[in-house]
């Protein structure tokens, strides 16, 4: 049985030997290449852009600004583009960064100095820099997600619960500018050939950017082929178009040869997206047994000046524990900061922080171990679906994690546990992700030479969907997966869902499966119907496969294999398609993700320095498809938390609201030496309701709770409270030594 | 009117001002591009390479002689993605010029493998999946072949420390130490 195996990844060797192509790895014959200018003021106008001197610069051979750029077609919203405005647009700046032009010339040195020659003219406004200064603004928004991400929603009446409660806690909690960060930039290469473009690019999505990429440059989608090889990591932030893929597939039109663009490390952190600012004001009541009566829950997140993009911290409020009451409201505020973009984990990743902290100063007000508090909250329904969740063995994930961790040696109180010069501190975490799921297609393809191939746009963005996808296959065909090729990232293939939102193994491995079914069950008819078969006439049920190969399931040597059969049949191939649609669901359940986490942090008592010397996550995701890259992804989303809860934040000048520091030096991703040991494991049991293979979304929920976690065990350790991210020890040097 | 405004409007100025002026001999100089006509020997393979002065050796790696396994994850010495080994020496190949390199040898991940036969270190990377999406690995693992031929007797708890120059989003951390630790027992046992 191929799934559940602990297989390499496919596409292993590329990687090791740098054979592996990502987009800025693309090569084309003639290819030039293109830099960008951005703004030095974060509001304001562009009084005058003087291109003169980049113009003349050896090489150069185009520079658009908004004074000169071809028409865009359509418009960014009916186009659904993720900002209102298209680039280059106009003379106006609303934000720091913002791309004023771009220089395309015959080598990367060229470019690069001719765009620094663009003198640009500004007439500066007084810009909003931070949250604080945007929150006379809060306000009520207006989007396009409204009601699929409601923003504003009550159960039951919390004001008069909260009053009524025994215990009521009210906490203000805050996460800062995160930055994705993946180690690959955003890239496009863009080709025109006899009025068709294709387009090279970082995409976790070829189909959704193909339609926005026509639209705008005014082509037909048919006309426009999006492929996105291998990605360098992506965490969300290459979920949609950015500005400089359509520039270049302009610019491409206007120069006449391929234009390679590839953003800078800064152009990363300032233009492609990030998660803005988040305050969080929690009311919480109680009773003195611990059932939560009331939660109300209001956010407030910062959100660009052309548009309001409300974060969805709100998400986990109302599902993730039985409450009586729940009142929550987003807001957004406005301020001059780029487009921010969903990041793993959007919604939940800073509600559960809020939520998660919350339960932990609750569990001290009543004296009740945190854990068993959690029990007592636990939650059997969705309450607003009203459905039973399918799936849910949380409290599996919390039995499993204490054991695994030792949380009974956890001191009942703060400040209890020391080792030499260390505080000691135990903290832990639920963990809930809603299982999206969307329509999916896939082909797979029997061939005479017993081999088998998957054709689905699906991307690798690092979670060894390629890997599981191909154990997919293999399950379904009985072919052993080293004999199953791969082809993905393209729009020329069968759409697939989006590669984010935790999406690919319960959507397009539905259509895997079902395709690789389909294609089995095409060459059993075959066998049967086929007199010269070992299976000819034998009911279609008695028919199994394993090692490519056709046999009785009730006389296992009786059989042939694909080959053979294919080959008297002269049949080259046999090709299926399997399409996951939104109504292959059982009805009757409500679809999450589950798993708890549980840390252990030292800080030494001098420096404050907080370590996570060991981290237990435990997950119920259904059926494991393979316990390697899931293993490795959920240590990944594990640590990509623990970085936004001890030391990423990307720091605004107070003033105009540019970012202080955007590169690596100083937007600290955790490093080797910062992880300890991350104890991974999983309540493995298949979610049939979910999806046919049993098997749900991996890579969000592992990230979910960990911020909580990590600041639960750091005021365990230490006493002190920290409700703002990150960590830093500056937050700890006040309290007691 | 209000001071904020005055400074950057100056600043504004400023900037193209000392584009025009300040700046002016230097940009002039640049803007005339020089060429160097630069000997590697690349892979065990000597190459001639005529390169723009301004270009980095990892620039000149991607662009100039198609080796695209070494990335560009900040081309600001921040992340270790661009590692390569310079005269057997780890390198980060975005801060440095190629033209300051005439003669060296540099062994980047191609250069790694033995025709068919994975290099121990790539062969226990892949064993032990120690990366997700792969942008990082090639800096990580001629990273781990650097080190490991630096410290022969490498402790499994020295590696987290002294592999923190290469940045792993992905966050493979734990594979990563365990596919070194792997490759370094296993040229111990060899020797
Ligand atoms: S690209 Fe050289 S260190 Fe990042
Ligand atoms: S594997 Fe993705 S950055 Fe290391």
């Amino acid at each position: 049985m191929a799934i559940g195996r602990p297989l390499n990844r496919v596409e292993a060797r590329e990687k090791v030997t740098g054979a592996a192509r990502y987009t800025a790895d693309a090569r084309l014959p003639g290819m030039v290449y293109a830099a960008l200018v951005g703004s030095a003021v974060s509001a304001g106008r562009v009084r005058a852009i003087d291109t003169t001197r980049a113009e003349a610069a050896p090489g150069v051979l185009a520079v658009l600004t908004h004074l000169n750029r071809p028409q865009w077609h359509g418009t960014p919203d009916a186009l659904r583009y993720q900002e209102t405005r298209f680039p280059l647009a106009d003379e106006h700046i609303h934000h720091h960064g913002q791309y004023l032009a771009m220089v395309v010339a015959g080598t990367r040195e060229q470019a690069a100095h001719a765009a620094d020659l663009v003198a640009v003219d500004y007439e500066t406004r007084p810009a909003v820099p931070t949250l604080d200064a945007a929150l006379p603004d809060a306000h009520q928004p207006v989007w396009r997600f409204e009601p699929e991400f409601p923003t504003l929603l009550a159960i039951g009446d919390p004001e008069a619960m909260l009053a009524a409660a025994d215990v009521r806690i009210e906490r203000e909690y805050r996460t800062p500018y995160y930055s994705h960060a993946p180690m690959e930039p955003h890239a496009t290469l863009a080709h025109w050939a006899g009025g068709s473009l294709t387009v090279y690019t970082t995409s976790q999505h070829v189909h959704g950017d193909r339609p926005v990429i026509a639209g705008a440059l005014g082509v037909p989608p048919d006309r426009v082929r999006v492929i996105s090889s291998l990605v360098g990591g992506a965490f969300g932030n290459k979920t949609a178009v950015w500005g400089p893929t359509l520039l270049a597939a302009v610019a491409a039109r206007q120069v006449g040869r391929p234009v390679q663009l590839v953003v800078t490390r800064k152009q990363v952190f300032t233009c492609h997206g990030h998660q803005p600012p988040i305050l969080q004001r929690l009311r919480v009541g109680a009773n003195r047994d611990g059932t939560l009566q009331a939660i109300v829950h209001h956010t407030v997140n910062g959100t660009p000046v052309l548009f309001d993009r409300p974060e969805g911290a709100i998400s986990p409020t109302g599902t993730v524990y039985a409450l009586r009451s729940v009142g929550v409201r987003v807001e957004v505020a406005r301020m001059h900061m780029p487009t921010p973009a969903t990041m793993r984990t959007p919604g939940d990743g800073p509600g559960m922080f809020a939520v998660g902290s919350a339960l932990d100063e609750l569990s001290y007000e009543l004296g009740i171990d945190p854990v068993e508090l959690r029990r007592r909250n636990h939650l059997a329904a969705h309450p607003l679906e009203r459905k039973p969740w399918s799936g849910k063995q949380l409290l599996e994930c919390y039995d499993e994690g204490a054991r695994r961790f030792g949380w009974e040696r956890r001191a009942p109180r703060p400040r209890m546990m020391r080792d030499g010069g260390d505080w000691v501190g135990f903290g832990m975490s639920s963990a809930q992700r809603l299982e999206h799921h969307g329509p999916a297609r896939a082909v797979v393809e029997i061939r005479d030479d017993g081999t088998a191939e998957v054709r689905t746009s699906t991307q690798e963005i690092g979670t060894g969907n390629l890997t599981t996808l191909t154990q997919v296959a293999a399950g379904g065909t009985g072919i052993e997966p080293d004999r199953i090729g791969f082809r993905s990232g393209d729009t020329t293939l069968p759409e697939s869902s989006p590669t984010y939102g935790s999406r690919t193994t319960g959507s397009t491995g539905t259509a895997v499966h079902l395709a690789a079914l389909r294609a089995r069950q095409v060459a059993a008819r075959l066998a049967i119907a086929d007199a010269r078969s070992p299976l000819h006439g034998l009911p279609e049920e008695r028919i199994g496969a394993a090692h490519g190969r056709l046999y009785d399931v009730d006389a296992p040597r009786r059989g042939e294999t694909y080959r053979e059969l294919l080959r008297r049949n002269g049949r080259r191939s046999i090709v299926e398609q399997g399409f996951h649609d939104l109504a292959g669901r059982d009805p009757r359940f409500s679809y999450a993700t589950f798993g708890a986490h549980f840390t252990e942090v030292r800080i030494d008592d001098t420096l404050r320095r907080v370590r996570v010397t060991r981290h237990v996550g435990v997950f119920a995701v259904g059926r494991v498809l393979n316990p390697k890259t899931a293993r490795n992804q959920a240590q990944g989303g594990i640590v990509y938390a623990l970085g936004g809860a001890l030391m990423e934040e990307l720091t605004a000048d107070p003033v105009t609201g540019r970012f202080i520091a955007p590169a690596l030096t100083d937007y600290h991703v955790p490093v080797n030496a910062d992880v300890g040991e991350i104890d991974v494991s999983f309540v493995e049991e298949p979610d049939y309701g979910a999806h046919p293979l049993g098997a749900k979304g991996l890579g969000e929920v592992v990230a979910v709770g960990v911020h909580a976690s990590i600041a639960n065990a750091v005021y365990h350790a230490i006493g002190i409270r920290v409700r703002d991210l990150p960590i830093t020890p500056d937050k700890l040097v006040a309290g007691p030594r | 009117m209000s001071d904020g405004t005055k400074r950057r409007t100056v600043l504004a100025g400023g900037l193209s001002v000392g584009v025009g002026l300040a700046a002016a001999p230097a940009r002039a100089e640049a803007s005339t591009p020089k060429t160097d006509l630069l000997t590697l020997v690349v892979n065990g393979r000597r190459v001639r390479v005529d390169v723009d002065v301004r270009a980095s050796l990892l620039d000149t790696l991607r662009d100039r002689l198609h080796l695209t396994g070494t990335k560009k994850g900040c081309d600001q010495g921040a992340c270790g993605a661009c590692t390569v080994l310079l005269d057997g020496r780890r390198v980060l190949s975005c801060l440095t010029l190629a033209v300051m390199h005439e003669g060296s040898e540099v062994t980047t991940v191609e250069g790694l493998a033995d025709g068919d036969r994975l290099h121990p270190v790539q062969r226990a990377f892949a064993d032990h999946d120690g990366f997700q999406c792969g942008f990082c690995t090639s800096g990580q693992i001629v990273s781990a072949v650097g080190l490991l031929a630096e410290h022969p007797d490498l402790t499994d708890a020295e590696i987290p420390e002294l592999m923190s120059g290469n940045l792993c989003r992905c966050a493979a951390y734990g594979n990563i130490r365990a596919a070194i630790a792997a490759a370094a027992r296993l040229s111990r046992e060899g020797e």
